[in-house]
């Protein structure tokens, strides 16, 4: 049960216009493969081409051995059943007339529904869950009710291939899952194979086998979710900075989008930041996307502002975790913020391991460079752990010419204008 | 079937109205006929049942008028607003569109600058006692369709937009020329006018002759793909994957369409507003499964024309109305009194 896909040398175009190029791909039965890539890459093309909503202008597809053109259009629905983006769900047929509709390929044109149909389309209702609606109208219900409508009405059409196009666009998070689930259940029960484009990320892969990545009509990457989703490939695909690492709660892949990738636009300002425990994620967020030079340090290693500034090669000078800062780490990190235009302070805890980072602001406002502290610090938290040392230390600083801001936006302002 | 009526009902009743419809308005005109009478006329001509009833008290002259001008109206009535209402209905579903009727993809205009021609040429000939006119008409309304058919058509494919677009462009083009004989030739615009405003004034047996086997094929025909608008509802690619042969379906339903309102036409001339309101009445009373509106609506449309019918012919007698006039006198403000109350139209 199940049956495999396979396209040759697939390519399809809108005019003079290319959306896919020989692409060649074997699905095997029985898979869950997801269909992933950015916007306008050719997902929903090559899913109507597989559907034969469209015709390939070269190239071949195969439903196990047999040619797709070699289908007439009854038999390709009794073998493959499709689920369009935000389908018509029909003027005001009731639930049940719909479902009964993914009948059609079986009854033949002056024939009634046999009990067996009936009994097929319950079956189907039950299984998406929708089996309490079927008198109701579908103009009626919610948008996951109408999504889970339209897959009952597919499941009656006993596909051996089930193919979605963004089933869970539109939907809410718990109805994004209960489709999915749905998906997953139908794919390991009734075996059906599965293809599905997936816009978001996560949900692809948690849910599917084989995940295949698109970029720019081609495929860029095929296989287990594991080998394709790699930030290297997603980047190249997406065209910006993704982490990825492993959900705490499910175990699956998670992707984090960092931020856009600003290529051509170099900007001359450079700016160094002092931080550290996660404190300066923000201020190295919204550096990166002015595109400033930016150096980091010293931060422990594996902490969390360590890593994403390692991700967003922004120049880390790193200590050793939970140990205090070196005298060579602290070298390195003045002549980083030497280097720098513009030195920001972040609201650091201050402890016994870090307290030096303070050095290096004061080194900076001594050498009259503009210093910024983008103060976070709450009211009624204490932030000095050294018995009053930091505040003193702090109160100096001030006394330098420390220039504070509660918004960082009041920050980039100021290097903005000052250019 | 849950949603609306129960198709059962809906017959049952739709019957009963007809024929009261049928007794009522063959009793209606200038000669002074009762409804017992006139219904003892009908049966009597039915073979098997006519020799068991007694119709010698009713003048001849009465039997005449009866048999031989007002049922054959009547029944002309019935099979065109029948015809449009069916093929409204199958052009609503096929185009997704609530304002297409059976004129939309050109047919009235191509059928207007036909009987136009015919008239200021002054084409008098009748083959089988058919006009000129008719016959002109009937042409005329084959030829505009299909160029509008052919603009739309792109490698077998005929998508909705190009063919709504190709409707409209053509018929403003055969409008213009219609304006142009009928100022050219003004003597002959008030017959022009008249025939385009539609009448079922001097029709006797041979149009009923005509019209009655492409009407009853041409709807049967179109009964037969209820499922597949039924699923085109749902969207092309939905119903191409559900096993519609989309375009074949299409094209059937245009080809099928053209001619049976090209008949139409050539027998009433052009009577608007049936095939557009009645659709979408029926379709609020019965819902939008194709199996059951189909029908429902030619039965709805047919009652509907005999009523306007002998409202024209009696309104104002012994001056008769054409017909076209009250269907939107009478429908219009119907139809957006029912707009109001359902809102379920759009």
């Amino acid at each position: 049960m199940g049956k495999s896909i396979q396209i040759k040398d697939l390519t399809f175009g809108y005019g003079d216009q290319s959306i896919l190029k020989k692409l060649n791909v074997m699905i095997g039965h029985r898979t869950f493969l997801s269909i992933i890539g950015p916007n306008g890459s050719g997902k929903t093309t090559l899913l109507k081409n597989i559907a034969r909503n469209l015709t390939p202008d070269q190239g071949s597809i195969f439903i196990d051995q047999k040619e797709l053109k070699a289908y007439s259009t009854s038999d390709l629905a009794k073998d493959m059943a499709v689920v369009h983006q935000n389908p018509d769900a029909g003027v005001d047929f009731t639930v049940y007339d719909v479902v009964m509709m993914g009948r059609h390929p079986y009854i033949p044109r002056f024939k009634r529904e046999t009990a067996q149909d009936m009994e097929i389309v319950e079956q189907a209702l039950k299984a998406t869950s929708v089996f309490h609606l079927q008198e109701r109208f579908v103009d009626e219900i919610s948008g996951g009710e109408k999504q889970r409508v339209m897959i009952a009405k597919a499941l009656a059409q006993e596909p051996q291939v089930l193919l979605l196009d963004e089933p869970t666009s539109f939907l809410d998070i718990h109805h994004q899952i209960e489709i999915l689930d749905l998906l997953k259940k139908l794919n390991q029960e009734k075996q059906i194979t599965v293809i599905a484009v997936i816009h978001d990320l996560n949900l692809a892969a948690r849910y599917s086998d084989e995940v295949m990545l698109m970029h720019e009509g081609k495929i860029l990457a095929l296989g287990t979710t594991e080998k394709v989703m790699t930030t290297t490939q997603l980047q190249r695909a997406y065209d910006m900075n993704m982490i990825i690492d492993h959900n705490v709660y499910t175990g699956s892949l998670q992707i984090s989008p960092v931020a856009v990738n600003k290529k051509n636009t170099v900007s001359t300002i450079s700016v160094h930041v002092i931080g550290g425990g996660g404190i300066a994620k923000e201020v190295l967020q919204r550096c990166y996307r002015e595109n400033f030079q930016l150096s980091l340090g010293v931060v422990n290693k594996g902490d969390s502002d360590a890593e994403l500034g390692k991700k967003l090669d922004v120049n880390v000078v790193e200590e050793e975790p939970f140990c205090d800062i070196t005298d060579k780490a602290l070298e390195k990190a003045c002549m980083l913020a030497d280097y720098a235009q513009y030195v920001i302070l972040t609201s650091i805890p201050i402890g016994r391991g870090n307290l030096r980072n303070l050095l290096i602001a004061k080194t900076q406002l001594n050498e009259g460079k503009t210093v910024f502290l983008w103060n976070t610090y709450k009211e009624g938290t204490p932030y000095d752990y050294v018995g009053g040392e930091g505040i003193n230390c702090l109160n100096e600083l001030r006394a330098l010419g420390l220039r504070e801001y509660k918004s960082l936006d009041d920050i980039m302002d100021e290097i903005q204008q000052s250019q | 079937m849950i949603s609306g009526l129960s198709k059962k009902t809906f017959f049952i009743t739709g019957t009963m109205a007809l024929a009261i419809v049928l007794v009522f308005s063959t009793s209606l005109g200038a000669a002074n006929i009762t409804p017992r009478d006139s219904l003892m006329v009908m049966l009597s001509a039915i073979p098997g049942i006519g020799d068991l009833l007694d119709v010698n008290h009713i003048s001849h002259a009465h039997q005449s008028i009866i048999l031989y001008i007002r049922l054959p109206r009547i029944i002309l009535a019935f099979l065109v607003g029948y015809g449009l209402s069916v093929v409204g209905t199958a052009m609503q579903g096929m185009l997704k569109n609530p304002m297409a009727d059976p004129f939309i993809i050109g047919t009235s205009s191509g059928a207007a600058l036909g009987a136009a021609i015919a008239i200021v040429l002054k084409f008098n000939q009748s083959i089988l006692g058919f006009g000129a006119v008719s016959m002109t008409a009937f042409v005329g309304a084959l030829l505009s369709t299909s160029i509008v058919y052919r603009l739309a058509s792109l490698k077998n494919r005929v998508p909705v937009t190009a063919l709504l677009l190709a409707g409209v462009a053509t018929g403003q083009f055969f409008n213009a020329i219609l304006s142009f004989i009928m100022v050219m030739a003004s003597q002959d615009v008030s017959s022009i006018i008249y025939w385009t405003m539609g009448s079922f004034s001097s029709r006797g047996w041979q149009h009923v002759g005509l019209i009655v086997i492409p009407v009853l094929v041409g709807s049967l025909v179109l009964m037969t793909y209820a499922k597949e608008l039924n699923l085109l509802l749902l969207g092309e690619d939905t119903a191409s994957n559900t096993g519609v042969e989309v375009d074949a379906v299409k094209r059937i339903i245009l080809v099928v369409s053209t001619l049976l309102t090209a008949f139409v036409v050539s027998v009433s001339g052009i009577i608007g507003f049936v095939g557009l309101i009645i659709p979408h009445v029926t379709r609020m009373l019965t819902g939008p499964d194709h199996r059951f509106l189909l029908p429902a609506a030619g039965l709805m449309g047919g009652i509907f024309l005999i009523v306007t019918d002998t409202f024209s012919r009696t309104i104002i007698a012994p001056t008769e109305l054409p017909v076209g006039i009250l269907t939107a006198l009478a429908g219009a403000p119907f139809f957006i009194y029912l707009l109001r109350q359902t809102k379920k139209l759009r």
